[in-house]
């Protein structure tokens, strides 16, 4: 059947509210490890962890035969309403299929294009520098982001998080939180602009 | 932040949600943005052993592209006991699941690096060279790294780490699944007996000349004993 429309941001938010109620420690403890174990068993999953790049195609078609059916089955849990949010396999695929395939990050001559490649592909992955949400004092903030930014191979930045601003401890939820993200953004474009890569991204 | 920065909106552990990343999703999407789906499967967590983790994983990096309307999703399998992505059973999770996806679909995918040793010492450097080979051979776009020192101790990342993260890319690109493998099970053999006992490694004011941000001697050196053990596994970029 056609769908009407492809599955949106708000269209999960309604299904977060109307989904099947489930406890969270079913979800968890029940649902999550026992779809998993019979999904391995329906498709005969076996894994060596000496080989970390699979090449048996059965191997690989049928971790993605098993996975999608997992989301399908199982959905997601919403934990604020305590509810289920279901996708159908073609809505799943329709969304997976309009993904776009390429994206510029940043901006001017310092951005960067991303397209996908294959495993085999000579062309090497894009490079996200940075301390992946690491912590970093105040004082050190803008010389450690700047020590990523000025690596000719690293191409965007990835954040670290301020431990402190101005001396506070960023309490999420609370008012240092968002003084200390917007720190975070602003010095890291410093960082960019003394290592003058301006238009890099972020 | 831009249009073009990649806005990140998080999933939870496993297969779940909170209706304030569905909140702040919405603001990306009416905006244009870059969004960045990330989540962190547990091996040995809630889905169970490598097989098990593998299937959730397969299933939320789909799940980014319908639920969070992803332009890419971040992965970062993690093993329970060390809180690390370069562990062979986190590595092994990461390598599979982006060739299931890889060979399926058209979508872009990342990896995040949290490793055990931190800056300044071999260990954290192979472990870096580990991820970044299974990332390139399996298919990913993008690499995104490193929190050094498993990501928790203050200013114990620096720039030299993602050099590695880039350089150890470049070398494998292009390379035969079957030598990869067999790289990467030498690899993280040299590493993996040492969990117990790994280093810490210094902080960012004594791996770098913090006025000048050049890095010290010392970190350099280590920097060159690393290339040296990755070249002798059979990794000839250094030597171009």
């Amino acid at each position: 059947m056609a769908l009407s429309k492809k599955v949106t941001v708000f269209d999960v938010f309604d299904r977060a509210k109307s989904g099947q109620k489930v406890d969270e420690n079913e979800w968890d403890y029940k649902i999550i490890p026992q779809t998993a174990s019979r999904l391995k068993e329906k498709y005969g999953i076996k894994m060596d962890k000496k080989v970390m790049v699979p090449t048996d195609r059965n191997l690989i078609d049928n971790l993605f035969k098993a996975g999608l059916e997992m989301l399908v089955e199982c959905g997601v849990y919403c934990m604020d309403t305590g509810r289920v949010i279901k996708f159908t396999e073609e809505e799943i695929l329709t969304s997976v299929k309009a993904a776009p395939s390429r994206v510029v990050l940043g901006e001017g001559k310092d951005a960067v294009v991303m397209e996908t490649r294959s495993y085999q592909d000579k062309k090497p992955p894009v490079i996200q520098g940075g301390p992946t949400g690491a912590p970093v004092s105040e004082d050190m903030f803008i010389g450690v982001h700047q020590s990523y930014a000025q690596e000719p191979l690293v191409d965007t930045i990835v954040d670290g998080v301020l431990q402190t601003i101005n001396g506070h401890d960023p309490v999420p939820g609370s008012p240092w939180e968002i003084a200390a993200v917007k720190s975070e953004a602003i010095l890291i474009r410093a960082a960019q602009l003394r290592a003058g890569r301006p238009g890099m991204g972020l | 932040m831009r249009a073009s920065d990649s806005h990140e909106v998080s999933q939870l552990n496993e297969l779940k949600i909170d209706v304030g990343a569905l909140a702040f999703t919405a603001h990306y999407v009416l905006a244009g943005d870059v969004i960045m789906c990330e989540q962190m499967p547990i091996y040995g967590g809630y889905a169970g052993g490598l097989e098990e983790t593998t299937i959730v994983d397969v299933a939320t990096t789909l799940n980014a592209f319908i639920m969070t309307q992803a332009t890419w999703h971040l992965d970062g399998p993690i093993h329970v006991r060390w809180g690390i992505t370069t562990a062979r059973e986190a590595l092994a999770v990461a390598g599979h699941c982006a060739m299931a996806i890889e060979a399926n679909t058209n979508v872009m995918l990342g990896n995040q690096y949290y490793t055990l040793a931190g800056p300044c010492t071999v260990m954290c450097l192979l472990e870096t060279a580990a991820q970044a080979i299974t990332d390139t051979a399996s298919g990913r776009e993008i690499l995104s790294g490193v929190a050094s020192a498993k990501g928790v101790a203050t200013n114990y990342t620096t720039g030299l780490e993602a050099r590695m993260m880039a350089e150890a890319a470049r070398a494998v690109a292009g390379m035969e699944t079957a030598k990869v493998n067999e790289i990467l099970d030498k690899l993280v053999g040299m590493y993996e007996k040492d969990y117990k006992t790994a280093p810490k490694g210094k902080p960012f004011q004594e791996c770098y000349d913090v006025v000048s941000l050049t890095p010290t001697q010392e970190y350099l050196d280590v920097y060159d004993e690393a290339v040296k053990i990755l070249t002798e596994l059979g990794l000839d970029y250094w030597k171009k």
